[in-house]
């Protein structure tokens, strides 16, 4: 018999082999071909602005791709991380595994971990053929300038084409689209050990992404309106402390423009993504410790 | 005196009902102890409360009351687990992960890494006779090899105690007898195994006590051959005995007050026949 070394509470390597295993697992579902779709859809707009937009069509590209992008996030989170734990206690793995000395804890981080780097290498691989098109068409753009602009004009043009193109201040917008998509697989992750099926973790979790996005406006309607009650304040203080309001990740129309995103800002919003995704993680690691499995 | 595999005492457990005051009481009042390098058998029908006795073992339910530990760790902590494998009935591993990936991601969950994983998880898999199949994902195996990487997987953090939940369900009968030989193999290393199992023969060669739950209560336990042994006959074999010398013996059993109840010949069981058959077949 081999000694048995001390056992520690948290092993980061036990939390790196689960989330590892879970990226492997999705890969290999082929989640990743859902992301054609976006390709398609992202290179299949940059020709029809091409043909028919009468707005700077690279503006309206970047519109389009942002906001594809923040779709396509979080759909991936969530239809990959409703069925992580209910499919392992189905399949039983899930007492194979625990039958390890791992803990609960160990088991959920690394779940969504895995979870997490599948998001970031979709999320990557998306910027990457967003910016690619959005490159292709810069330089269809140019080409065009410089057999229409006077020469007088010429440079200006040009440095004008460039400007709506992709620029850094796009990826301060894309990190935050990334937190979204994180922060609402986490959601779906703590609805997964409350709920006993799939569908009702997918629609609940459908359901409080469209809060988080109203949340906001229905706030502050509630609270500044004229016949607020003290009743309606508390809902929306409830509502407001519950439920993320998502729409301060929404900064694509302002970056598409070409506005830069203020750095307090970001990290206003970071800070807040960072800690309702820790808050929610906690929250499915009480509740799935509570549970009988 | 040595810290027992598997200390037991006085377990209940209940599950609420729905829509039910009473709830159901699974087990009731189990006390027992495993002894290190006892085979241990768990028998009962089903709904006996074998499954949560061995999940409360494992530390994967937690008991109303009682306590359960193994090597004297409290089955509630994580630690607890260090020294066992476990192998679930009817397993089912990541059907993505080929035959040696999976041993490598059960490997990492308990602590090993690198070149010794790698070499560990190759002589599992030749200890359980898939060498061949380690490139193979999971998703085409039959359930034979299920069975046997499950064992691959139980045995890779190099445990002191096996938990084997029917391990030959549904397994044909020469995988059965393959994994009934390892069993006795561990035996004859010094592992602790508890066995849940339906199949009483198999229990009753392997295993060196056994304790019988029904209704989520321990109705008997004792070693097999005092649990099975009937102390006021004897078996007698004889080979080539002539029927003069049967018709004395009987003669003489009658004379000395004793009483034939049967006269036979000895059979072989049906596995030995059915391995013996398929051996021999071209």
């Amino acid at each position: 018999m081999h000694p048995q070394p001390a056992h520690s509470w948290f092993s980061a390597r036990r939390v790196a082999a689960l989330a590892h295993n879970t990226l492997l697992e999705l890969i290999r579902l082929k989640v990743f071909y859902f992301l054609l779709l976006f390709a398609l859809l992202v290179i299949g707009s940059s020709i029809f602005t091409v043909n028919f937009s009468f707005q700077n069509p690279l503006q309206v590209l970047k519109d389009i791709g942002l906001g594809a992008m923040s779709i396509f996030s979080w759909l991936l989170g969530l239809l990959c991380t409703a069925g992580l734990l209910p499919k392992d206690k189905e399949d039983r793995t899930l007492y194979t595994i625990l039958a390890k000395p791992v803990s609960r804890f160990e088991y959920l981080l690394g779940k969504l971990s895995g979870v997490f780097l599948l998001l970031v290498i979709a999320v990557a691989l998306m910027s990457v053929v967003f910016a690619g098109v959005l490159g292709l068409r810069e330089q269809q753009e140019i080409a065009s300038v410089m057999q229409s602009s006077p020469p007088d004009r010429l440079a200006a043009d040009i440095a004008a084409v460039r400007a709506a193109a992709f620029q850094a201040n796009l990826i301060p917008g894309i990190l935050l689209i990334l937190l979204k998509a994180l922060l609402c697989s986490t959601l779906t992750l703590l609805l997964s050990t409350l709920a006993s099926s799939t569908v009702f973790t997918l629609l609940t979790s459908v359901v409080i992404y469209l809060i988080g996005h109203v949340q906001g406006i229905a706030r502050e309607a509630w609270m500044s309106g004229a016949d607020s009650t003290a009743a309606l304040r508390v809902l929306a203080g409830f509502v407001a402390l519950v439920f993320p309001d998502l729409q301060l990740f929404n900064v694509v129309d302002e970056i598409a423009v070409g506005t830069a995103l203020p750095a307090l800002l970001f990290w206003q919003t970071t800070g807040f993504g960072v800690l309702y995704i820790a808050v929610y993680f906690l929250l499915a690691q009480v509740f799935f410790s509570a549970r009988e499995i | 005196m040595q810290t027992p595999a598997i200390s037991i005492l006085n377990l209940f457990k209940e599950f609420p009902v729905p829509f039910k005051r009473e709830p159901l009481r699974a087990v009731q009042g189990v006390s027992l102890d495993v002894q290190p390098g006892e085979v241990y058998g768990l028998l009962g029908p089903n709904g006996s409360g074998k499954s949560t006795t061995m999940k409360i073992v494992l530390g994967l339910v937690r008991p109303t009351a009682g306590s359960s530990s193994v090597f004297g760790i409290d089955s509630r902590l994580v630690q607890s687990r260090e020294n066992v494998g476990f192998l679930p009935e009817n397993p089912y591993f990541y059907k993505f992960l080929t035959g040696l990936e999976t041993l490598l991601f059960f490997g990492k969950l308990c602590g090993l890494s690198g070149k010794s994983l790698r070499e560990r998880s190759m002589d599992m898999l030749e200890r359980v006779g898939l060498s061949d199949a380690a490139d193979r994902r999971l998703s085409g195996f039959s359930k034979g090899m299920l069975q046997r990487i499950g064992l691959a997987q139980a045995l890779i953090g190099n445990p002191r105690l096996l938990v084997l939940d029917e391990p030959t369900a549904g397994v044909d009968p020469a995988g059965s007898h393959a994994i009934r030989e390892l069993i006795l193999e561990f035996k004859r290393q010094g592992l602790t195994v508890l066995l849940c199992s339906h199949l009483l023969e198999q229990v009753q060669e392997v295993c060196d006590r056994v304790g019988i739950l029904h209704q989520g209560r321990l109705v008997a336990e004792g070693r097999v051959e005092d649990l099975v042994s009937q102390r006021n006959q004897t078996e007698l074999v004889l080979e080539n005995a002539s029927p003069e010398l049967l018709a004395e013996l009987q003669r003489l059993s009658l004379s000395s007050g004793a009483r034939v109840i049967d006269k036979r010949h000895p059979r072989t069981n049906l596995e030995r026949f059915f391995l013996e058959a398929t051996q021999q077949a071209p």
